[in-house]
């Protein structure tokens, strides 16, 4: 740790003084528990529903005292970054996104590999591609258990379809799109009859969507080389997403920014791609008297992930074996299951996603659509794509070309072209 | 800015009185030891706090500078110099810069200009000066994050309600986040709202002590409001005009909250618009740090800007003492 | 404040703000302006001021107008600027999501020591910067000036290192100790001792026999109280609202300040507005207040040297 050993003990000692300046400015530590109890912190984003299952947890084990905190997603990722570099300040057991997991993979040897507790015995409980997001060294690092994921499936409005002429039950919907080719002819449908309405929110979030459904994206499985520029699976998705927007088809909206929820509010977009927990945020922005517009069908080209966490245990906490104890049973299939209960959150576990009780799981907003069944089978068709270490990197590139194409700043192929470029750049 | 010359007097670090012949009584030496020592006394802890968590840091951040070094991982090997080639290469860096210094410009310019309008507006015979006063500083209270908060949504695409009221009067709306002009003035707006009424207070503290026998004569030569205004306040309060610019540049040349907020990706993903125009040197420097965990990059960055910001205000300072000579 | 405290904190570190043209040499009160004014204000003047207040105070309102409301009344086309009825269950809200209580006191702790701190160190530097000699005393000053220049995010990381080390991630020392005093405070009150703390009385008072100490504060304190009242206010709004070093030192369950505390209302995977909003206008209302109880003196400090004749 201590790369200027000298600077830092002075440093060290020059404080001490300081602090001597000021009497005692409270202030209470972590640390050990007062009263002998052994104290874990888990750090989470969002909501994770935890907060009945750590009550339980802690009658089951009168020894252990478990405190949560949560933050924003993305200051969640910083801070836990910040606190690796540190060496101290990093929960117990930590909550790391799908999207950011591969960065942290990078780091392994700031976690416990927690295959030494035994989780390889695990594995058996999760679908097989999310086991192996979690891991990593051809399966023999365990860095993280799977919480939930983001099965995908299309909401849509059913009086936006209606008043365009386009059928509003879901089965039908959803057969009007097999592929994304169908979806931008729908869109041209839609557009024809109501020019006025937005198909979808943002052309980002359709190219993220197609992009998750192909086995690899920006970067090659097999080395972990970049291959986004010359990868045809990538210029077609951005095509077509790009096309919805030189269209005018989108929203142009950042997704789940105020903008976009004032867009829901007001009904300006037909359809958005929709992984499990965006249906909370769609109800949220929509408000009550959308209540029964909304509706959730198959998506376009089959199943696709979006989100889910992972728990991972950091080496410097002080109680490993016990805080993988704990991350063991918040995702075990019985536990998953209420979450899903509870919050919305899909399980990652056939156990629990084919589980009758989670199947037959309606939701009364979005016109009391079977998501349950939608969702679990969803995930039964999924081919994760490849996530490269760099795959943050590159990402938000790409989507502020779409975005220069939705403004119309760009052609379609100048965007791409200016992406290629600067996503070369970024990963050097 | 200027420093006090010294006045010539008492000899340096020797007691107002002259120690009597002989063996100085410990009375006499306590003295001496207290005007020798004390005000070194009293001045360290400030160099030590800034020495701790101020200097510290930042020869640290040299030292990173040099390597490659991940935020997690630490370091990976020495580079030399080979961030900064690599810096001095980046067209992001230079777009950054140049963003940096257009809003530096659009906010400061203006602000200054209103803030000295509003001084003036301020230093007429009022009723309740105070209660005037209190309220042109009332934003300055208010912090950061909420006033981006609110001020996002004022400048909202299609529901904001500046595009509203736009709407009133005929105008298109305006992408307020898409257009680099467009950006640049809201974000602007968003500086000027919080730091106007607070130069404008300490342009009124300057005006008022201009002497009036200065306005007396030239109201007695029949010089117009608009005239004195200009010939005879702006001009006495030179120094303290200067002075604000230079304590805006500071400012101006790391700002980060209110754009990166601007952006509706947030600390998330935000780089400052879909083509990086409004991202701003800190903004850029959070992304590579805190984003892309380029430790190493991250802090050349860092250094560059620090010495461009020593640059431009050595370079105000410069100006304005000679400017203070002159006056 | 101006050296470690990231985030905001820049801006507000920078501007240090002299009462009086800079650069007049030292010493010597201005005369005779002090009540004199050039011109009485006519009705557009009024009509001026009036329009300035009320873009001073419209944003406020407008964060207070969504505290009032449904998150979701955000998304009406036309935003209404008539209150809604939804404030008191909204800050219910707050107070049951995070220990706003806690967070509260934990800010008075932090802005208040930062606060005294500064106006001690600060004013007793500052004094020493202006009215006592002593060797380097000028290229010292220099240095002073010249931090105000560094980038403070860009220490951040070894910093948290550091407080690594000493063990104080999560405790409140960690935002405390780095602004105890910063080249604002010092600054702010060399410009003030410079202006209302005449030689001859230092020189008197030496005489005497007073020794340094007791110099300054028989002295050189009383003087300059009003502008050390301001100071201590700034620095106070400062270390009350700064944010980005406390999200990343702090624990927000165990030692939240009043903005890590509103971090954690943002943290669903969609943000709140109202529920922000209302706690944001809840993180206001201690700072408004000490403004409107102290605005005449604040505002009197700031015109400090300008008033004494």
């Amino acid at each position: 740790m201590s790369r200027i050993p000298v600077g830092r003990a002075t440093a060290v000692a020059a404080v001490t003084m300081v602090a001597t300046l000021v009497a005692a400015c409270g202030g209470g530590g972590g640390g050990a528990g007062d009263d002998g109890k052994i104290k874990l912190t888990i750090g989470v984003f969002s909501d994770f529903g935890y907060a009945g299952l750590i009550k339980e947890y802690q009658q089951a084990h009168p020894t252990i005292e478990i405190e949560q905190r949560t933050v924003k997603m993305e200051q969640h990722h910083t801070q836990l970054a910040t606190q690796l570099a540190g060496g101290r300040g990093a929960a117990d057991i930590v909550a790391i996104e799908e999207g950011a997991i591969a960065q942290f993979r990078q780091s392994k040897d700031k976690f416990v590999n927690l295959a030494d507790h035994g989780a390889k015995e695990l594995e058996g409980q999760w679908a097989p591609w999310k086991w192996n997001q979690g891991t990593t060294d051809d399966g023999d690092f365990v860095l993280g258990l799977g919480t939930d994921m983001g099965s995908l499936a299309l909401c849509y409005r059913r009086d936006l379809f209606q008043a365009a002429g386009l059928p509003t039950e879901r089965e039908e919907v959803g057969k009007l799109w097999p592929t994304w080719e169908d979806y931008l002819k729908v869109a041209d449908t839609f557009t024809a009859a109501t020019p006025d309405k937005k198909f979808v929110d943002t052309a980002q979030n359709v190219y993220k969507a197609i992009l998750d459904q192909t086995e690899e994206g920006y970067f090659a499985k097999a080395d972990d080389s970049f291959i986004g520029d010359r990868n045809t699976k990538v210029e077609e998705a951005f095509e077509l997403a790009a096309t919805l927007g030189e269209k005018k088809q989108t929203g142009a909206l950042a997704s789940f920014s105020q903008d976009w929820n004032v867009a829901l509010k007001q009904a300006s977009f037909a359809t958005t791609t929709c992984p499990a927990w965006a249906l909370a945020l769609i109800k949220a922005g929509a408000g009550d008297e959308a209540a029964g517009k909304w509706d959730v069908a198959a998506a376009p080209g089959g199943g696709g992930n979006w989100g889910g966490s992972f728990l991972a245990v950091p080496k410097q906490g002080e109680h490993t074996e016990e805080a993988y104890e704990l991350a063991k049973w918040l995702t075990a299939p019985e536990q998953q299951k209420r979450i899903f209960k509870e919050t919305g959150n899909l399980p990652s576990e056939p156990a629990a996603y084919q589980d009758p009780e989670v199947t037959a799981t309606k939701n009364e907003y979005f016109n009391s659509a079977p998501v349950g069944e939608i969702f679990g089978n969803s995930a039964e068709s999924l081919q994760p794509t490849y996530r490269g270490t760099k795959d943050s990197v590159v990402t938000p590139v790409f989507n502020n070309a779409l975005s220069r194409v939705e403004s119309g700043k760009q052609s379609t192929a100048e965007a791409f072209a200016q992406a290629v470029r600067e996503a070369r750049d970024a990963i050097k | 800015m200027t420093v006090a010359p010294e006045r010539t007097g008492a000899g340096r670090g020797a007691g107002p009185v002259p120690p009597p012949a002989g063996r100085p009584s410990w009375r006499d030496r306590l003295g001496r030891w207290d005007t020798r020592y004390t005000p070194y006394l009293v001045v360290a802890p400030f160099f030590l706090v800034f020495g701790v968590f101020g200097l510290y840091p930042l020869l640290y951040t040299a030292w990173v500078s040099l390597h490659d070094w991940q935020l997690i991982d630490g370091d990976q090997g020495f580079t030399g110099l080979a961030n900064y080639t690599e810096l001095l290469a980046d067209e992001n860096f230079w777009n950054a810069l140049g963003n940096t210094l257009s809003l530096f410009l659009l906010s400061t310019i203006p602000q200054l200009l209103a803030a000295l309008g509003l001084a003036a507006l301020l230093d007429r015979g009022l009723r309740g000066r105070a209660f005037w006063r209190a309220g042109v500083l009332l934003p300055n209270v208010i912090s950061v994050a909420a006033v981006a908060l609110v001020f996002a949504q004022l400048f909202g695409r299609d529901f904001g309600i500046v595009n509203h009221l736009l709407g009133v009067v005929g105008i298109d709306p305006v992408d307020w986040r898409a257009e680099t002009w467009a950006s640049h003035l809201a974000i602007s707006s968003m500086v000027m709202w919080r730091w106007t009424g607070y130069n404008a207070l300490i342009f009124l503290a300057a005006m008022q002590s201009v002497p009036k026998d200065m306005y007396e004569s030239a109201m007695l030569d029949g010089a117009s409001r608009w005239r004195v205004f200009w010939s005879i306040t702006v001009p006495s309060i030179r120094p303290t005009i200067l002075f604000t610019v230079i304590v805006s540049t500071i400012g101006g040349m790391q700002l980060f909250v209110e754009p990166q907020l601007f952006d509706p990706g947030g600390t998330a993903t935000g780089t400052g618009g879909d083509d990086r125009q409004f991202q701003t040197l800190v903004m850029y420097l959070y992304e590579k740090g805190f984003r892309l965990f380029d430790a190493g990059y991250s802090s050349a960055i860092a250094w560059v800007l620090f010495l461009l910001v020593l640059v431009v205000a050595l370079v105000n300072f410069a100006v304005a003492r000679r400017i203070a000579s002159k006056g | 404040m101006a050296v470690v405290a990231p985030g905001e904190t820049t801006r507000e570190a920078s501007r240090e703000a002299p009462r009086r043209a800079p650069g007049k040499g030292s010493g010597r009160a201005p005369r005779g302006a002090s009540r004199f004014s050039v011109a009485h204000a006519g009705p557009l003047s009024y009509a001026l001021l009036v329009v300035v207040l009320l873009a001073s105070v419209f944003p406020l309102y407008y964060s207070f107008l969504i505290a009032s409301k449904d998150n979701s009344a955000l998304g009406d086309a036309v935003p209404s600027l008539v209150p809604g009825g939804n404030l008191v269950e909204n800050l219910t809200r707050v107070f049951d999501t995070v220990d706003f209580w806690l967070a509260m006191q934990n800010s008075l702790v932090v802005a208040g020591t930062v606060a005294i701190s500064n106006v001690v160190l600060g004013t007793l530097a500052g004094f020493a910067f202006a009215r006592l000699r002593f060797r380097g005393r000028n290229s010292l000053f220099l240095v002073v000036v010249g931090t105000s220049m560094v980038p403070t995010q860009l220490g951040v990381i070894p910093l948290y290192m550091l407080m690594s080390d000493l063990d104080w991630y999560g405790t409140l020392q960690a935002v405390v100790v780095p602004a105890l005093i910063g080249a604002f405070s010092v600054f702010w009150m060399r410009q003030a001792c410079e202006e209302s703390v005449p030689y001859e009385l230092v020189e008197a008072a030496r005489v005497d026999g007073c020794n340094v100490l007791r110099t300054f504060w028989h002295v050189a304190f009383p003087a300059v109280r009003p502008q050390a009242a301001v100071m201590g206010m700034f620095t106070f709004m400062t270390a009350w609202n700064d944010f980005f070093w406390p999200l990343i030192v702090l624990d927000p369950n165990d030692s939240p300040t009043v903005q890590v505390a509103l971090s954690t209302l943002a943290s669903g995977y969609y943000t709140d507005y109202s529920l922000m909003l209302s706690g944001a206008s809840l993180a206001v209302l201690p700072v408004v207040a000490i403004f409107v109880l102290l605005a005449r003196q604040i505002v009197g400090g700031i015109m400090q040297g300008a008033v004494k004749g």
